[in-house]
């Protein structure tokens, strides 16, 4: 396996995280009290 | 337990010992031992950094405080992913390019021994403590579950490791590390799967009580300092404390330092980026899953079974009071929660909001029972009846199915055992180069210096197993340690900071180091109320602030000979 490109692996982060805040976020307004 | 859950645990200690010392085969020189001849792939590397962040106290503490708490504890993890961004432009290619052992190693390049060996020896101390600790964690819950002595329970968690990380070094550290995550995150991922199917209620039905238990609340974006986990407490102080730890903690900076070059480096701490908030919300949501699964069950009222025990042979009549009322809330709890999902089926809105807010009532009453009862068993055991930590314990061995225990235990064993390994073979390098090479014998073979890893290694095992065992009666010498440890982690960041700006000196370096850690020491008992994830930022800008005034303003000694 080789290491990707950093400037790809970054725009990846960028895109997981916001991915993630976003389902935490629908998590909560959906069920939340 | 089963002896087939035994079997799993034996196949997972076998697997994982007997790969590592095979795979450790080619390590002869101290750089081989030590650093793997800076040879690892980004993804082994990568497993390898989770795995070490990820300890015991992580399956089994943090999904109990899921289960008491919800998901809002992730929020500490929000800086993580940045910090692993500016780590990856900054510290990395630095640490990389410098072809160093330690982090520390690299501070005497930039600014003055005094300044390394201070560091390094700060990280010892606080190191050398905390790896007792990481053993005692789950030591202490598995005699409590599982009925062993502490020092059985020591033992199966520290020889093994100690074994494997002595022989093999960081070779065999960092490919235990990749089966041990696999063994973590498929065990976790079978326990959801478990208690998805054993609930008597749909999933979204489930998820709407414990939204309403305030179990799926995440975000809070107050500005309270007092508050630990909130949204900017995760953003800011979250994010220093996690470049602190990755980058200059000597037990996560050696992983990546055994990397093949900058970018597989970088690419290894990306990975954290990826999968930590991810991780960490599966292992909170198990928390949560095993809160619904106990609201159609009847749970303890003390989870710890030795309190359990001693409690009731002191106060027998209180407790069975204290039974008494804790059966009535529990049964109220399951019935409502039971008949929220009826109505929900039926669309009677109106009833479902009724029953969930009965349910939520019936909840807080089942935790002021307990609450009560915890203070009272505290008076009689006089020790910290918190019991978080076993709850998910007395889950997996009550009610997960064969195997899949043994799976669990071997699960929290990986756990315990990639943290501790690496902390083991961290603190042996910082030992070996650091003091031993740098103050005591400067030239000798590599022979000799890899003799004396494995000597460190094994020392460092065995101090930390004989703390574990101790750790009871350690227990507020342990906690000073650790309460030292917070006041030079943010400041250690701030020296490292210091080394990247070009106008900074030795003297600043040293003096700001100093000055950071009292500026948190005098937060910490000045202003008790301000949280801990805090301390790292104060530390940090202390240091810069300070060695940059220094640097500027005392002349340098080399150009005042010069001139």
């Amino acid at each position: 396996m080789s290491s990707p490109n950093v400037r790809t692996t970054l725009v990846r982060v960028l895109l997981i995280q916001i991915i993630t805040l976003a389902a935490l976020w629908y998590v909560q307004t959906r069920y939340g009290a | 337990m089963h002896w087939v859950n035994w079997l799993v645990v034996i196949v997972y200690l076998a697997w994982v010992i007997g790969d590592s010392l095979h795979r450790s085969m080619g390590s002869k020189d101290i750089e081989g031992y030590f650093l793997a001849n800076r040879s690892l792939p980004w993804w082994a590397v990568g497993l390898s950094v989770m795995a070490t962040q990820l300890s015991a106290v992580t399956l089994i503490g943090t999904t109990g405080q899921g289960a008491t708490d919800g998901l809002r504890f992730v929020q500490f993890y929000f800086g993580l992913p940045v910090a692993m961004v500016i780590l990856g432009v900054t510290i990395v290619p630095f640490l990389h390019k410098a072809k160093v052992y330690t982090a520390y190693e690299y501070l005497e390049r930039r600014f003055n021994p005094a300044t390394r060996s201070l560091t390094s020896l700060l990280f010892l101390l606080s190191r050398g403590m905390s790896c007792g600790t990481i053993i005692a964690a789950p030591a202490v819950v598995f005699s409590a579950v599982l009925g062993w002595s502490l020092w059985w329970s020591v033992a199966i968690i520290g020889v093994p490791t100690v074994l494997y990380t002595v022989v093999g070094g960081v070779q065999a550290v960092t490919w235990a590390d990749v089966k041990q995550m696999f063994v973590i995150v498929g065990s976790l991922l079978a326990i959801v799967v478990v208690l998805v199917m054993r609930l008597p209620v749909p999933l979204d039905d489930a998820l709407h009580l414990a939204g309403a238990a305030g179990r799926l609340q995440v975000f809070d974006f107050s500005w309270d300092l007092s508050k630990t986990y909130t949204f900017w407490s995760g953003m800011l102080g979250g994010t220093f404390l996690m470049l602190s730890y990755f980058g200059t903690d000597q037990s996560q900076v050696q992983r990546y330092l055994a990397a093949r070059s900058v970018d597989e480096a970088r690419s290894s701490l990306l990975m954290s980026a990826y999968w930590k908030i991810p991780l960490q919300a599966l292992v909170l949501l198990v928390g949560v899953l095993v809160f619904l699964f106990y609201s159609f069950e009847k749970p303890p009222l003390l989870w710890n079974p030795a309190h359990d025990k001693a409690a009731r042979a002191a106060a027998g009549a209180e407790f069975a009071q204290f039974d008494a009322r804790y059966d009535v809330a529990v049964a109220t709890r399951r019935e409502f929660a039971a008949a929220a999902s009826v109505y929900r089926a039926r669309g009677q809105e109106a009833a479902t909001a009724a029953a969930t807010q009965k349910f939520v009532a019936a909840d807080l009453e089942v935790n002021a029972i307990r609450a009560e009862a915890l203070g009272r068993t505290g008076e009689i055991v006089k020790a910290p009846t918190r019991d978080v930590n076993y709850i998910i314990p007395r889950f997996v061995i009550d009610f997960l199915p064969i195997g899949l225990a043994g799976l669990f235990l071997a699960a929290v064993l990986a756990a315990a055992m990639s943290s501790i390994a690496a902390e083991l073979n961290s603190l042996a390098t910082a030992s070996v180069i650091d003091f031993y090479r740098r103050w005591f014998k400067r030239e000798a073979s590599d022979a000799h210096y890899l003799t004396a890893g494995k000597v460190a290694t094994a020392l460092w095992g065995v101090f930390a197993c004989v703390v574990a065992t101790y750790a009871a009666t350690l227990g507020s010498l342990i906690e000073v340690v650790n309460r030292f440890g917070s006041f030079f982690y943010g400041s250690i960041l701030g020296v490292f900071m210091l080394a990247m700006i070009p106008r900074a000196r030795g003297i600043g370096a040293f003096v700001g180091l100093l000055a950071g850690m009292g500026s948190v020491a005098a937060v910490t008992f000045g202003a008790p109320q301000i949280s801990f994830l805090w301390h790292n930022v104060i530390g940090a800008v202390v240091v810069v602030a300070v060695g940059m005034f220094l640097s500027v303003v005392i002349p340098d000694s080399k150009q005042a000979a010069a001139a």
